[in-house]
């Protein structure tokens, strides 16, 4: 989701890989291609307290290559005529394509293992990451996937809307409820300001999955 | 006294030679070979004047009566000279000669004592040897295998290039090239690349052949002289001639794409340099250096992503600015290009630019199919980038509009390979999908789904499955109104299994996020649902049971009835008296069927529903499901698993509601 700081970035190096390998169901079917969730990005500062609604939706997933990609709607921007849609692509901590460590976008080392810290379901991976940057973990039955997010460009609005998408996300994903969890950071904005997701059904009585099969 | 002269006509000339056929009349014969030898060398008009009257027979004729009475040489050496000429650069010349059995003569005429003969033989049989409708030389046979090697180790330079062609033209199978192996033919090559420009040019061409998908001959070749052999090579790919540089780089491609003998990175990375420099030149070799290249890169990821580093990309991109490119020229640089960008996003970013994407897209109206193939297979790969899809840069008329045109395409082939194009571009996740729409795309997609072609049939659905994805209301209805329930139905029984999950896909599609359109799986008498259940039931593909089931899940998110419907369909009446499907899908070994059986039940036992209890209650009692479910509960598969646990919460807080809702009543 953008906020309202100006500044560059460099792109993700893996980005766009193929994302829909024809599999019906991925390994964490709520986080299959299609599937929305909606929720709140808080973006409070010292002078006032404010959140902005967000939608976000999966539009890729090729977790072989721990890639993911989607869009993030935010609803009520201030000074904004409609909802901003942007692109975002993702990386999944798989400890085989990721690790913990992000290695670029501003973020040192240190500011990984804070905010992964911030989430209760980092605490007992801690100390292995801490020695090998979590290399030598087991993520694949692990009940959380951890994740990065940075948004790639502007999807409705052009670059001069007074917007950034500077920062990314770390981003924490409930396998068993499909809650996802994520701190937006951006040296030039304000820390840690909270992402909070819920699995939409959008009007529905239960869950409903869709997908695409690329060629 | 002047005599009348005689006619050079080649009708007149063909006449003469059955008439001067006979013995004494050598001097006369002679005149008409020489004759005939003269008007056709380098005239394929009047090589084909002469193929028309029948001239090519009539000389074979000659040759071999001259040949087995031992008769003039001279004679011999000109009927040779001719056949020659005729296999020379003309593919109906060849076909005539060898049809006219003049392979066996022209072999035989080697064996002679004269030296002219033998070389007029070699000469022309090297002709002969050139084209691809030469018959086979059967290598395997003791007798040929030793007369091979005797013209290989022969003084005659034509017998010796002769004899490098016969290999290249007939060893493709992996005993015959064991075979030559073995009679130490690699080493007699290796020799002759120090021959003349002919003589290596052939031999290249000749090792390519035997060393081909075999890999102890490309291991027994790699240890010729402690890898002198391999060192020749790697210099000849920096050969002044670009024929031999080519065939040197086809030679390193063959030994490099086997197993035993892995090329370091540097020297793929100087074949693909090569190669690329290699489209300059004007001749087939620079028609047929982007297929060496597609060779290299073919499946090899890390080497496309060399192939970027050195800016492969950039060269053949510029080459295409170029104009005009012949056609099988083109076709080997797009697909050069689409191998590059199947993968890669870097690449596809490049090529998405409208400077090089224009160029694409005016490749799809070329005359030739193969061109008008590689084209869409190129546009197919960039746009597998979601990125781009996503920034709707590939959905625009320019790009649709000559896609769309090239499904009316006479050829299948081209079909299908704009419809792998049109499958991608169909996502463009904007929910109203104008551009594809808007053009017409969904009646010419809805007609290929009914073709007779099974690909034409799966290739279509899935772009109307893919146009369906997030699709907004109109659009869906669009579809549906111009596939209809009966089609569509009728595409869930279709006899291909991958065609059925498409249709299943494409249902999933509709409703996903619409309860609206969950009616319509009912619509015409339960056409849809009906045609879903009979597939369950009867299939044995699990990827069909997954898509089903996964449908069936979308359907039992809808409103009451539609839950108490798709129940009624998972647990038959004690009259059926059938087992219940779903306990058959929750039983799977296929982690992903258990799954999506689950996802159904999940959505079946939704505590909000009015309902819920009563469904509850029923896959207690009736079906066995809950208690099967129970089992689940540490499932191997975690998605599964928190599944499972999930429907068994529901299950808990609908019994306690009930139990609560008794008790209050009591």
């Amino acid at each position: 989701m953008p906020v309202r700081v100006v500044e560059g970035s460099a792109p993700s190096q893996r980005s766009g890989q193929d994302a829909s390998n024809g599999r019906v169901l991925p390994p964490y079917s709520l986080l299959s291609v299609g599937r929305a969730f909606a929720g709140t990005q808080n973006v409070s500062s010292l002078q006032k307290d404010e959140a902005w609604r967000v939608n976000v939706r999966i539009q890729g997933c090729d977790l072989d290559n721990g890639y993911l990609c989607g869009t993030m709607e935010a609803l009520n921007v201030p000074l904004a005529d409609t909802p901003v849609v942007t692109f975002w692509e993702g990386e999944l901590i798989d400890a085989k394509n990721y690790t913990f460590y992000t290695g670029k976008w501003e973020a040192t080392p240190d500011d990984d293992i804070r905010h992964w810290s911030k989430f209760p379901s980092f605490g007992p991976l801690l100390s292995q990451v801490e020695a090998d940057g979590g290399k030598s973990l087991d993520l694949s039955n692990y009940p959380f996937v951890f994740m990065r997010w940075k948004e790639q460009y502007f999807v409705n609005v052009g670059i001069d809307c007074g917007l950034t998408i500077a920062g990314f996300y770390y981003v924490c994903f409930s396998c068993s409820d499909g809650s996802i969890n994520g701190f937006y950071y951006d040296p030039n904005s304000s820390p840690f300001q909270k992402l909070e997701l819920k699995s939409a059904n959008e009007g529905l009585s239960g869950f409903t999955f869709s997908s695409y099969q690329l060629q | 006294m002047p005599t009348t002269a005689a006619s050079n006509r080649p009708e007149d000339l063909t006449a003469r030679l059955s008439e001067v056929g006979g013995v004494g009349k050598g001097e006369a014969l002679l005149k008409v070979l020489r004759e005939v030898k003269n008007q056709i060398i380098g005239n394929k008009t009047k090589k084909l004047r002469y193929l028309h009257l029948g001239a090519v027979p009539k000389i074979v004729s000659v040759l071999a009566a001259v040949a087995s009475d031992g008769g003039d040489s001279a004679i011999i050496v000109q009927a040779a000279a001719v056949i020659g000429s005729f296999s020379c650069g003309v593919e109906d010349g060849v076909r005539a000669v060898v049809e006219a059995g003049a392979v066996p003569h022209l072999i035989r005429i080697l064996s002679y004592p004269d030296e002219k003969v033998i070389d007029a033989g070699a000469r022309s049989l090297r002709m002969i040897f050139q084209s691809k409708l030469a018959p086979k030389y059967d290598v395997l046979q003791n007798k040929n295998m030793m007369f091979l090697l005797s013209l290989l180790n022969s003084n005659n330079e034509n017998a010796i290039e002769l004899a490098v062609r016969i290999i290249a033209h007939s060893c493709d199978k992996n005993e015959e090239q064991n075979a030559l192996c073995d009679a130490g033919v690699l080493q007699r090559l290796v020799h002759l690349l120090e021959g003349s420009l002919n003589q290596r040019d052939a031999s290249l061409g000749s090792i390519v052949a035997i060393v081909k998908n075999n890999r102890e001959v490309a291991m027994a070749f790699a240890s010729i002289e402690n890898g002198k052999a391999l060192s020749a090579l790697t210099e000849l790919i920096h050969d002044r001639y670009p024929r031999t540089r080519y065939l040197a780089c086809m030679c390193l491609i063959a030994i490099g794409q086997l197993s035993c003998y892995a090329q370091d990175l540097q020297t793929k990375t100087n074949l693909m340099l090569v190669l690329v420099e290699l489209l300059e030149d004007s001749s087939h070799v620079g028609d047929d250096s982007p297929f060496a290249l597609l060779d290299i890169i073919t499946d090899k990821e890390e080497l496309q992503l060399q192939a970027i580093v050195i800016n492969v990309v950039e060269k053949l991109c510029n080459y295409l600015e170029k104009s005009p490119i012949p056609p099988r020229r083109l076709q080997g640089i797009l697909l050069a290009l689409a191998e590059l960008c199947s993968k890669s996003e870097i690449c596809r970013c490049q090529l998405i630019s409208p400077q090089f994407l224009n160029t694409i897209v005016d490749a799809l109206k070329h005359v030739s199919a193969g061109v008008r193939i590689a084209a869409c297979t190129c546009i197919r790969n960039i746009s597998r980038s979601v990125k781009n899809l996503c920034a709707g840069r590939l959905s625009n008329e320019a790009v649709i509009i000559p896609l769309f045109q090239l499904l009316n395409d006479p050829s299948t082939s081209v079909q299908e390979a704009s419809l792998g194009a049109i499958c991608n571009v169909a996502i463009d996740f904007t929910a109203k999908k104008s551009a594809l729409v808007k053009y017409g795309g969904v009646p010419l997609l809805v007609q290929l789904s009914k073709s007779i072609v099974p690909t034409l049939r799966l290739k279509s659905l899935c772009a109307l499955r893919n146009l369906m994805f997030i699709s907004d209301r109109i659009g869906k209805e669009n579809i549906i109104s111009e596939l209809t329930i009966p089609e569509l139905a009728s595409l869930i029984c279709d006899s291909e299994h991958l065609v059925q999950e498409q249709a299943m896909a494409l249902v999933s599609n509709l409703i996903h996020g619409c309860v609206d359109f969950i009616r319509l799986v009912f619509a015409e008498d339960g056409l849809i649902i009906n045609a879903v259940i009979r597939q369950l039931k009867s299939d044995y593909s699990t990827q069909v049971c997954i898509q089903g089931m996964l449908l069936l899940c979308n359907v039992a998110a809808g409103d009451e009835s539609h839950k108490e419907a798709v129940l009624s369909y998972l647990i038959p009446s004690k009259a059926e008296g059938c087992s219940s499907l779903i306990v058959s899908f929750l039983q799977s070994k296929d982690q992903f069927l258990r799954t999506a059986a689950v996802w159904c039940i999940l959505n079946l036992t939704d505590p909000a529903g009015i309902n819920s209890p009563v469904r509850v209650g029923r896959l207690v009692q009736e079906g066995g499901i809950l208690l099967q479910i129970k089992t689940m509960v540490n499932d191997p598969w975690l998605d599964c698993k928190y599944r499972v646990r999930k429907v068994l919460e529901q299950c808990m807080i609908t019994q306690n509601t009930k139990c609560e809702a008794l008790m209050s009543c009591s």
